[in-house]
């Protein structure tokens, strides 16, 4: 259903009158505001997928592993359609997730328009919806519990860095995607 | 079956990407042309393609699917004493037993409660577009945003699994390894959010055009 158009103060949702789904919000942080937190968000990304995300000690021997290292490990140990899907949410998603909208932000905040920004937002929504890094930081929350009860497991810095993203991705995607064409005058 | 729902064209068209809001060229009688919008180039659609069909596809797979990522196991632990297969709804009950109630609850939330909510919801939402299109509409649109929302969180299973494969690997001391289940669970989860983004939630405010009735809108 189409809407008659009136300016969204920030803090303000527009809402469908029939079906009262939101059709747009302005974003509460101004385009740089929201620019610095992704700059936050790639910064945890790479901490993220560099660093482990636990490590299990069991009568001397050590294991550890990272978010590359399980996939990599789930593709090799005949489960090779399990690692596609989770190196898609878990790892290429978010990496669109912050990629594009850093190319996109940077020019933006100085009141510029990329090429290929039309192309940027719809790669950026298809991003969005694959994305499960909240998911998966419960996931390692979840496997670390698990793992407490039968060996000695302790968090690597790798799930404080999920942790981090995941405010980080909530905070910047708070808005939808809409609103980036509003800045563009 | 029904015939297809007659649609009336509306008169403009939202932009589903950018919001931008243009006149419908297919209001004239149109049929030949792929309108585009003015201000971001996507195309422009009254409703998603096959949005009915695409759904009940993805819906009837996930079900069937549902069946081996319950039955098979979907983890295989071996220690010094044992090789151990655990289901699903083994896993949750297993967690159950230790004492760890509230793990149980969220994993049986994420594994069991999820898709199946999901399924359950898009056959009805599916169903009723054709067989009861004036039936509770606000809450039907309400119950598509839950799904919508909550959709992602039945993969948790998925990444618990991958993760203590990947970190118990001590030999034949203890050892984990993904079963075939596993990835029966990851097609079901996959199939729902696909199921849900084809599903088109304008379908459920479409007045039919049958019985001499009139769009109200």
């Amino acid at each position: 259903m189409a809407h008659r158009w009136h300016p969204v103060a920030r803090g303000e949702t527009a809402r469908c009158t029939r079906c009262e789904a939101v059709l747009g919000r302005p974003h509460r942080l101004s385009i740089d505001a929201v620019l610095a937190l992704t700059v936050a968000a790639a910064a945890a990304y790479l901490m993220a997928i560099n660093t482990p995300l636990l490590s299990l000690n069991l009568r001397g021997g050590s294991e550890s592993t990272t978010l590359p290292a399980a996939i990599w490990d789930a593709w090799h140990s005949g489960t090779p359609v399990v690692a596609v899907v989770a190196a898609l949410t878990a790892l290429v998603a978010p990496a669109a997730f912050i990629a594009l909208r850093l190319y996109v932000l940077f020019p933006l905040s100085l009141g510029k328009k990329v090429a290929g920004f039309a192309w940027c937002v719809r790669a950026l929504h298809q991003a969005g919806r694959w994305n499960m890094v909240e998911v998966f930081t419960v996931g390692v929350l979840l496997s670390l519990v698990r793992l407490a009860g039968l060996a000695d497991a302790s968090p690597g810095p790798g799930l404080f860095a999920l942790g981090a993203m995941t405010a980080l991705f909530a905070a910047i995607e708070s808005a939808g995607l809409k609103h980036l064409w509003w800045s563009i005058r | 079956m029904s015939a297809a729902v007659p649609m009336r064209q509306p008169a403009v068209l939202g932009c589903d990407s950018c919001g931008l809001v243009s006149a419908n060229v297919l209001v004239d009688g149109r049929v030949d042309v792929v309108q585009r919008c003015s201000r971001c180039g996507h195309v422009l659609r009254s409703a998603k393609p096959f949005a009915l069909q695409r759904t009940w596809a993805c819906v009837v797979a996930a079900t069937v699917l549902y069946i081996p990522a319950n039955v098979l196991p979907v983890m295989v632990t071996t220690s010094a004493l044992q090789r151990e297969e655990h289901t699903l709804l083994g896993g949750i009950h297993e967690l159950w037993l230790d004492g760890s109630f509230g793990l149980a609850l969220i994993v049986f939330i994420a594994s069991i409660a999820v898709p199946v909510l999901k399924i359950g919801v898009l056959g009805l939402l599916a169903w009723s577009v054709r067989r009861a299109p004036n039936w509770r509409r606000l809450e039907r649109a309400r119950l598509y945003r839950l799904i919508e929302t909550v959709g992602h969180w039945s993969m948790l299973d998925v990444y618990v699994v991958v993760l203590l494969a990947a970190t118990v690997r001590f030999g034949p001391l203890a050892n984990v390894e993904a079963g075939p289940g596993l990835l029966a669970f990851a097609a079901v989860v996959v199939l729902t959010l696909l199921a849900t983004w084809s599903f088109d939630p304008k379908m459920i405010w479409q007045e039919p055009l049958a019985d001499g009735r009139t769009d109200p809108a």
